[in-house]
């Protein structure tokens, strides 16, 4: 992709982000002072509790008019605002980006959810993985729009394999968005576990396009295949595209099914819709998105 | 019932797997890179089993043409429907000769094949199984090929060679223009008159046979001399022998080169019955035995005693023919030399030949043009070197014919008077050089022979088959035919005297006549044109006359213009859906 497309897929997605963000207040956090309430006592404006008082309290939390009333000491506690973390992660194998349609929309993608974490003041930290090839990519590449250029330069030993993932810097308490078309062969439960970890809140995004989903294949056909690069010969008859059509669905349903067993968000998106009708249409629905108001 | 006119259209049918073929060829592989490798080969792999011809895509334009395949097929094949009342008349005209007996199975399965590929295009057949030997009745005429057959199986044909073009002739007349003539032979002809084609069967076979037999007496014995001819182009081994009722002589080793004759002889054997010379057996069988007779002429008796004039001729016409005895009662012999005497004009009854005796003078030769009249004794014979001195001459009747004349002079005539004929020379012989022309002993000869032939008397002789036969038979009187085979077994009786010939295959005859045996006689085979086989060959002209007749009697399909538009649609079609997929690939996006 070009740097203008790059600039095209931005300027779409900061257009959904304005309307859309990760699920950031539908929990609670842990963390760094922020933005949205935490799972401590803080700062903040929001009432929380009284305790009584012990040496080394902050005086000015102390409750006076209970003191008044009570004569000892009594502490009012607040809710503490946390700053949420968010950690992406972008599957940067082959089959995300070799359809400029598909790799159109990976990137608005990308470019929504490192957006829409950084409006809502999100610590956002940017991973790409390709097989067992892993990057952290710097925020500043985001603007840059250097992190595709970055990400695809992962060279993974074998590129078929699903990404490798516990290389990964994921951090506790995160937000952990796995964007990723989920076309490997792999378990979904491990994958699942392994991002679920240390409390992570995770969320799938898989772009897809229609032409994966019901092909028109017909006849002989030379495939290369996105991901190594090899070519296979195939006769695709009506009987042979139908039990294709059924192994494709199986796939999504055992990740539907698997990310329901993990309580995860699970939003397969079409590559052909526009962005934000996309992801109103498919994201919203599963809370893998909210609205921003 | 459907006819296909042209069968070589179904070969149009090979455009199926072509349409197939291309059909494959044409979907050439697409290259599509694709992200779900790993899903497609995991279904494949669960297919692996699965049916072949799901290879086989169905889709709209190979349907249509596969249609239009069968329909173009359909058009090439020109079918025909069958006529209502069309008939199918087939004359076949056999060859008789005796040389078709050796192919005779060949050609009825032949017959078999071909026949029913002719009767195919008609609702029914009519044949009719002539000879192709002009005036013998019908083999056959009927609808049933079966019948025809079995007529045919007892068919032995047994002639010389035959012209089949009057039973050609006839064929065509009896199935019309329409119908087919079929000559079936074993010599194939390069043309045959009347639009008849032919079925020859024949092959060229080594054979070896008798081709005649002659008489001398040696040494008071009757020695029989057989000719033997090798008809092949390579040397040839066989055995002969001789055979009567009372036993046989051991079979001696016959070594014949290509195409040589050899002449077998011995003493005729005294007393023996149904005496026959035996070939070892060859393919050809009617030439490998030669029944004989000891031949015996009828007697004809000569006086001549009465005039001394004419002795000398008398006994030079005793010495030059068989059986003829000198007789000294006029009124007994069969055939009297006399010389004419004006002082005692009357002659006398009876055959006779009939001189001159002019002693008185010795005249002037006659002038003019000597003209020999159209008659069977003057027939070939050259008489302009004949010079006759003028004599006396005889009276003629008005019933005489003149036989032969100088200007306005008859010198020959013959008279017949109560059913005696006496030749008569209106001059005297010794004074003419009648004597040394070979046209004079010729004559008199031919006449000695006539009287004989009229004769009523036993006689012996050895036939070839089918030989004509003049035998004097008395009138009012029954004739028996007696024939056997060579063996002595009697053979079913020949008509006679109506066919007036021998016996058709080897055999003895006798025909008797108020059980008098008028002919005793050995007949064998010994037509040298029959016997050779080297022209015979396979061939066969029946096809074109099959096509012809399908046409005769069918009709086109009537809905051939339906098949055709529908063939143009299904080609439209075709081509249609053909575009329309090629367009819509080029715009077909690739597949992630």
């Amino acid at each position: 992709m070009t740097r203008e497309e790059l600039q095209q897929c931005h300027g779409r997605a900061m257009a959904a982000a304005a309307r859309l963000r990760l699920p950031l207040r539908s929990r609670v956090w842990r963390g760094q002072a922020g933005e949205f309430t935490g799972g401590g006592t803080g700062s903040s404006m929001d009432f929380q509790d009284h305790r009584a008082y012990s040496p080394g309290d902050d005086p000015r939390h102390i409750n006076w008019q209970a003191y008044a009333r009570t004569g000892s000491y009594t502490m009012k506690l607040y809710r503490e605002e946390v700053r949420p973390v968010v950690d992406v992660i972008l599957d940067a194998s082959d089959s995300m980006f070799f359809d400029p349609l598909k790799a159109a929309r990976v990137a608005e993608l990308f470019y929504f959810l490192a957006e829409s974490s950084l409006a809502a003041g999100a610590s956002l930290a940017l991973h790409a993985a390709r097989g067992d090839a892993s990057l952290t990519l710097d925020p500043a590449a985001l603007r840059s729009h250097q992190w595709l250029e970055a990400a695809r330069g992962l060279k993974a030993k074998d590129p078929t394999l699903p990404p490798e993932l516990s290389r990964l810097p994921l951090r506790p308490n995160a937000i952990r968005v796995f964007l990723s078309d989920l076309l490997f062969n792999g378990e979904p439960d491990s994958i699942l576990r392994h991002l679920g970890q240390r409390h992570g809140t995770l969320i799938l995004m898989a772009p897809f396009l229609a032409s994966e989903a019901r092909p028109e294949w017909s006849g002989n056909y030379e495939f290369i295949d996105a991901e190594a690069g090899t070519r296979h010969a195939h006769r695709i008859e009506p009987a042979i595209l139908r039990r294709y059509q059924e192994a494709y669905v199986n796939h999504f349903t055992l990740w539907k099914t698997s990310a329901f067993r993990h309580q995860t968000a699970f939003a397969r998106i079409p590559a052909e819709e526009e962005l934000v009708s996309a992801l109103f249409r498919e994201a919203l629905p599963v809370k893998a998105l909210e609205p921003t108001t | 019932m459907l006819t296909l006119a042209n069968p070589l259209g179904l070969l149009a049918l090979l455009g199926i797997p072509a349409v197939l073929a291309i059909h494959f060829l044409q979907r050439k592989a697409v290259q599509l890179p694709v992200s779900t490798l790993f899903l497609l080969e995991r279904t494949q792999r669960d297919a692996a089993t699965g049916r072949k011809f799901d290879r086989i895509i169905s889709s709209v334009p190979l349907w249509m043409q596969l249609i239009a395949v069968l329909l173009l097929t359909w058009f090439l094949s020109e079918p025909r429907y069958q006529k209502a009342a069309s008939v199918q008349r087939i004359a076949l005209v056999m060859d008789s000769s005796a040389s078709m007996s050796v192919f005779k199975k060949a050609a009825l399965d032949r017959l078999s094949d071909e026949l029913p590929k002719l009767q195919n295009s008609a609702a029914s057949v009519e044949y009719t199984v002539l000879e192709a030997t002009a005036g013998r009745p019908r083999l056959y005429s009927g609808t049933s090929l079966a019948e025809l057959k079995a007529r045919l199986e007892n068919w032995h044909p047994s002639e010389g060679l035959t012209d089949p073009t009057q039973a050609l002739r006839l064929a065509r007349s009896l199935v019309s223009r329409d119908g087919s003539v079929i000559y079936v032979t074993d010599t194939p002809v390069a043309s045959l008159p009347f639009d008849a084609k032919q079925i020859a069967v024949g092959e060229s076979i080594p054979n070896v046979g008798f081709t005649g037999v002659t008489f001398s007496h040696e040494e008071g014995a009757l020695v029989w001399r057989a000719l033997v001819r090798n008809y092949s182009s390579q040397e040839q081994d066989r055995t002969w022998s001789i055979q009567t009722a009372n036993g046989g002589s051991e079979p001696r080793p016959l070594h014949l080169a290509a195409g040589a004759l050899v002449t077998l002889q011995a003493v005729f054997p005294d007393d023996a019955k149904n005496v026959r010379v035996v070939l070892s057996d060859d393919r050809f069988a009617l030439d490998n035995i030669l029944p004989l007779v000891k031949p015996l002429p009828k007697p004809l008796s000569l006086f001549s005693v009465t005039s001394p004039a004419y002795s000398e001729l008398a006994e030079k016409l005793v010495a030059s023919l068989d059986g003829i005895t000198l007789s000294d009662d006029a009124s007994s012999a069969d055939l009297s030399i006399i010389a004419y005497d004006p002082l005692d004009p009357v002659l006398p009854g009876g055959h006779a030949i009939v001189f001159v005796e002019d002693s008185t003078s010795a005249g002037s030769y006659l002038k003019g043009g000597i003209l020999a009249e159209a008659h069977p004794l003057l027939d070939g014979l050259n008489w302009q070197s004949l010079l006759v001195r003028e004599t006396i001459q005889l009276e003629r009747a008005s019933t005489d014919k003149v036989l032969l004349w100088q200007e306005t002079r008859p010198l020959i005539f013959l008279r017949e008077k109560g059913g005696k004929q006496q030749l008569c020379f209106n001059f005297d012989l010794r004074l003419s050089n009648a004597a040394s022309q070979p046209a004079f002993i010729v004559l008199l000869h031919r006449f000695a022979e006539s009287i004989r032939d009229k004769k009523i008397a036993p006689v012996s002789a050895n036939l070839e088959t089918s030989q004509p036969i003049s035998l004097a038979l008395a009138p009012g009187l029954p004739v028996i035919t007696a024939a056997t085979d060579p063996a002595g077994n009697a053979l079913p009786p020949e008509a006679f005297p109506a066919q007036q010939s021998a016996i058709s295959t080897p055999g003895f005859l006798t025909i008797s006549q108020n059980n008098i045996p008028l002919l005793t006689a050995a007949v064998h085979f010994a037509d040298t044109r029959e016997a050779d086989f080297s022209a015979c060959a396979e061939s066969d002209s029946v096809p074109a006359t099959a096509a012809a007749s399908i046409e005769r009697n069918t009709i086109p399909d009537p809905l051939w213009q339906v098949w055709l538009l529908l063939l143009l649609a299904a080609l439209l079609v075709s081509w249609r859906f053909t575009t329309q997929k090629a367009s819509s690939s080029t715009t077909e996006r690739i597949v992630s």
